[in-house]
């Protein structure tokens, strides 16, 4: 017969408030099982803990029920006193009779009867519970970085430096992600390429670093300790190993197409790297534009490399490894704007985004740094800056503010008068937001000392008339109408998630918000954590950001990963499912819901009619298995129980309930 | 006895004569006369004079698939013949990994329907003798005369709303197929109850259900309930009470719906079979609705390739508890 003791928390008056106490107390007395009922003012407490292990030995208790908060807050806290006073943890049940009772009602008289009815089915379910013991698990010391920005970079150098293994998973055929393509940086104007490309380096060169590029995720099996992740490495059509990098290939090769570096601005060849500083300097060809492989001839690449590196016949490769820990840095896109129709975007050449200006200041840009109109090659005079394109825009775009834009702007205006010194800028703005060290300051210089004209209000039309666009929008300060004559417009388009972020996330097997970025697991104090044990997040793939931030969130993110990887052990799930065999019909059902593979067939022999018969049933392997409850849901005959919330623990819960 | 089913039968039983006295398969599953000029049973023939019992004619409406569960544990390889939702129980058990597809040799009748006995009767006005049929329709042969009527009036209500009349799955196919039917109503009755609000729903079923005597033919004979201990006989813990009331009634037969969601093959043996003539498949094809309209067609039964709705993810899958 089980000695269970029944301890009820008043959590001050967030439970005492609305649940009679001594009443509670009194009804648990009267439970089977029930040895022994007490309460305390705060059972968390150290006082209140000592007051259950005291009771755990002076009462010969063999189960506890605590009635007190979720979960969530305590579970382990109680788990851990119960465990030093001799029990084994598991048997311990709370009952949640304040978020799931005192928190939801108004009156005692309702309250207090669900409380007890709460208790009353924890004594119960405590009463079938048996003691389980915690698996340990192995970590493998190695970490995944999906993406290869500053974020992936900044997270891989800190991992690697902490003396473990970390490869980069990177899309394209060069890591750098959008940082690479920036000319400047606010508020310091330091060269993005000058401060990025050593930490490109420094992450080729590190023994600890391994740069996985022009290749993508498949597959990611597994859990905390033990991902076990399927890339593919796309065929290069270059080996990496002989290819010296010296750049014949992409000379003569006689195939062009739009540099998606380049925003399209400009031509490479078919065999590339998307830019001069690419890291690794290897290049590789786009074969839907490759006169080879469109139409079987040319090889001019492959004549003239002096290596001999340019191999057609390379194929996909599919790495398989085992991580302890994943980070996803995989950054953002840009929107495109032509959905919005009055800015003409798409139909006027002179009509840019903010990261087509950005790459007319770069040296090896579209228009060799030279910033000029792409429709004439004529340097602009008057420059229109319009903000929050998609941002803050409830009806067509994002609600969001993303964060960036006012402050490239100012960049931009800054960059563009010493470029062009008599040109004159405007900035359409609904408000100019600069919370950020030196931020402000910066945009103040661009407003009173490079004489960049700030107008609040919005633009309600563009469109070309003679050589200029004429810009329409309203000065919302002084309540008049403004007419530009502009040489140039750019459109600070939203920071928006990855298209292809909710496909990342479901391989990954992390969630996002409702524009696609991926959620921390609390917004406040897990901010690089996800609801996934052991995947991390870091930089704009989360929300917007800048690059202060994305590297103060890749470090942050690069600790826990370290934490996680310094652990010889991790605790595994005690919670997990178990096969009853001779119930078990073996139409293996469960192995097609398991999202953990830890479900396996296996052959049994049965005696029958004198001989013996072999059948296939299913088999739980508890190192595998995440205690999420699929299976036990899926098999029909309830031949699955998940230990720690039994078939029989649920129903005698249920019957305590409403019997 | 139709001249035709006569010639069928003779053409069956010399085919899998053959495999059976061949050694190919151990037992044949057919079907025999049974006490009744009515009733055709299921024949297990071992032997050639078992095999002179074989009948092919039109009450062989029982699914024999499920035999197979016991038999291929007595038997190294079985043959059985199939009609449509026999082939379709087949694929169900194959799924289900209740059978050796390599153990199993499949005869395939394409079937025109099973005659149901009472629509014979009442068609017939009583005192029903014997029947004979010809080319659509049947001759009932009473105390006072003959009458004629169109074989369609008198099949059994499954055979008239049976989408797949052929084997979707054989090893040898033994008569000439009938075609897929279309146009065939079997959701108006689900779209009826549909109609009713949610009280008087209840009260249907409640009145339906409370004739169940928990006989259980229904779950014995179906395709998709191949549990080795049904959760109603399980003890610990005991799902349900045994009583024979309302409310076990609805448990039982809601769960059990519940267990055929997107396995259910709609062979209609559980109503055929149900001794209180409770409108069984109109539970299962509220399912098979449900499922058609949230994952897109899916025929249970029809391809053992196509993937069970309900163990596959897509990422397209309707997520109606967080859309916004």
């Amino acid at each position: 017969m089980a000695r269970t003791g029944v301890f009820v928390c008043h959590c001050g008056t967030n439970i005492a408030g609305t649940v009679d106490i001594d009443q509670s107390v009194e009804a648990s007395r009267g439970f089977p099982g029930v040895v022994h009922a007490g309460e305390y003012r705060y059972l968390c407490s150290e006082m209140g803990q000592d007051l259950i292990k005291n009771a755990i030995e002076e009462h010969n208790l063999d189960r506890v029920v605590v009635g007190t908060c979720s979960p969530r807050m305590h579970e382990n806290t109680f788990r851990k006193a119960a465990a030093e006073a001799g029990l084994n943890p598991y048997m311990l049940e709370v009952a949640n009779i304040r978020e799931h009772c005192s928190w939801v009602h108004r009156e005692m008289d309702e309250a207090t009867p669900k409380a007890i009815a709460l208790l009353r089915a924890a004594a119960a379910k405590v009463a079938l519970n048996d003691p389980l013991d915690i698996p340990e698990l192995d970590v493998e010391k190695r970490a995944l970085i999906i993406g290869g920005g500053i974020a992936g970079i900044q997270a891989a150098l800190d991992i690697a430096e902490a003396g473990y293994v970390v490869d980069i998973v990177e899309r394209e055929p060069s890591i750098g992600g959008r940082m690479a393509q920036l000319e400047k940086t606010f508020p310091t104007l330091d060269c993005s390429a000058c401060i990025l490309t050593p930490k490109m380096v420094e992450a080729a060169q590190h023994p600890n670093v391994n740069l996985i590029t022009y290749s993508e995720i498949d597959e990611v099996k597994g859990f905390v300790g033990q991902f076990d992740v399927k890339i593919r490495q796309k065929a290069r059509s270059v080996d990496s190993v002989k290819c010296t990098g010296c750049g014949i290939c992409w000379e003569k090769c006689p195939s062009k197409a739009p540099s998606e570096f380049e925003m399209g601005m400009a031509k490479r060849k078919a065999i590339y790297v998307p830019f001069p500083q690419a890291v690794p300097n290897v290049p590789v060809i786009d074969r839907d534009n490759c006169l080879y492989f469109k139409k079987g001839r040319c090889q001019i690449c492959a004549k003239e490399c002096p290596p001999e590196a340019i191999d057609f016949e390379q194929q996909d490769v599919v790495i398989e490894r085992r991580y302890g820990a994943i980070i996803v840095a995989t950054g953002f896109d840009q929107l495109d704007p032509s959905i919005y129709g009055e800015y003409g975007y798409g139909q006027h050449p002179d009509i840019l985004t903010g990261l087509e200006f950005e790459r007319l200041f770069n040296a090896s840009g579209p228009t060799g740094g030279k910033v000029v109109r792409l429709s004439d090659g004529k340097p602009p005079r008057n420059v229109v800056f319009i903000q929050c394109i998609g941002s803050r825009d409830k009806a067509r775009g994002m609600n969001y503010c993303s964060k960036i834009c006012c402050m490239f702007t100012a960049k931009q205006a800054i960059l563009l008068k010493e470029k062009v010194p008599d040109a004159r800028s405007y900035v359409f703005y609904i408000d100019v937001r600069t919370a950020g060290k030196g931020y402000e300051e910066f945009q103040r210089r661009a407003a009173e000392e490079y004489d960049v004209a700030y107008l609040r209000g919005q633009v309600g039309k563009i469109f070309p008339e003679e050589d200029h666009l004429v810009v329409h929008g309203v000065d919302s300060l002084s309540g008049k109408i403004v007419e530009i004559k502009a040489d140039m417009v750019v459109l600070a388009a939203a920071s928006i998630a990855r298209c292809d972020a909710p496909e990342v996330g479901r391989k990954v097997g992390i969630n996002s918000d409702s524009y696609h970025f991926f959620n921390e697991a609390h917004p406040k104090l897990r901010p690089v954590e996800t609801h996934t044990a052991g995947v991390f997040i870091a930089g704009a793939c989360q929300a917007p950001k800048d690059i202060p931030d994305t590297v103060a969130q890749a470090s942050a993110a690069a600790v826990k990963a370290i934490g996680l990887l310094s652990k010889e052990k991790l605790q595994g799930e005690a919670c997990t499912a178990e096969v009853i065999q001779d119930e078990c019909s073996g139409c293996l059902n469960c192995i097609a819901v398991c999202p953990y593979t830890a479900i396996t067939e296996v052959e049994i022999e049965e005696r029958h009619h004198g001989g013996t018969l072999k059948r296939t049933v299913a088999q739980v392997n508890p190192s595998l298995c995440q205690g999420c409850g699929s299976c036990t849901a899926t098999c029909r005959s309830g031949s699955i129980n998940l230990k720690g919330f039994t078939n029989e623990q649920i129903l005698a819960e249920v019957d305590a309930i409403c019997l | 006895m139709a001249e035709k089913s006569l010639k069928e039968a003779e053409k069956i039983r010399e085919i899998v004569g053959q495999d059976l006295l061949g050694g190919r398969i151990g037992l044949l599953l057919g079907w025999e006369k049974g006490h009744y000029w009515w009733q055709s049973r299921p024949l297990f023939a071992k032997n050639e004079a078992d095999l002179e019992k074989l009948t092919w004619d039109s009450f062989c409406v029982i699914n024999l698939s499920r035999y197979l569960l016991e038999e291929l544990k007595e038997h190294g390889k079985v043959g059985v013949l199939v009609k449509g939702c026999d082939a379709r129980a087949f694929n169900r058990l194959l799924q289900d990994n209740m059978v050796a597809r390599d153990r199993v040799v499949l005869y395939g009748l394409p079937c025109p329907g099973m005659l149901d006995y009472g629509r014979l009767n009442e068609e017939a006005g009583g005192a029903l003798i014997s029947i004979s049929e010809s080319n659509g329709s049947v001759t009932l042969k009473t105390g006072t005369g003959e009458k004629s009527v169109e074989r369609d009036q008198v099949l059994m209500k499954k055979c008239a709303e049976c989408v797949y009349p052929d084997p979707v799955v054989y090893d040898q196919l033994l008569l000439s197929p009938q075609g897929k039917k279309e146009g065939v109503e079997r959701f108006k009755s689900v779209e009826d109850l549909e109609e009713l609000t949610p009280d008087e729903r209840f009260a249907y079923w409640e009145g339906e259900l409370s004739r169940c005597l928990r006989c259980y033919a229904c779950r014995q004979v179906c395709p998709f309930c191949s549990c080795r201990e049904c959760f109603v006989e399980q003890d610990n813990p005991r799902w349900q009470g045994r009583a024979y009331q309302p409310g076990e009634n609805f448990m039982f037969h809601l769960v059990r719906a519940y267990h055929g969601t997107g396995r259910c093959i709609d062979c209609g043996e559980c109503e055929r079979a149900c001794p209180v003539d409770i409108p069984l498949q109109e539970l299962n094809r509220k399912l098979i609705k449900d499922i058609n309209q949230l994952y897109g067609d899916y025929e249970a039964g029809v391809d053992a390739e196509a993937d069970p709705p309900l163990l596959t993810y897509r990422p397209d899958d309707p997520a109606a508890f967080s859309e916004k």
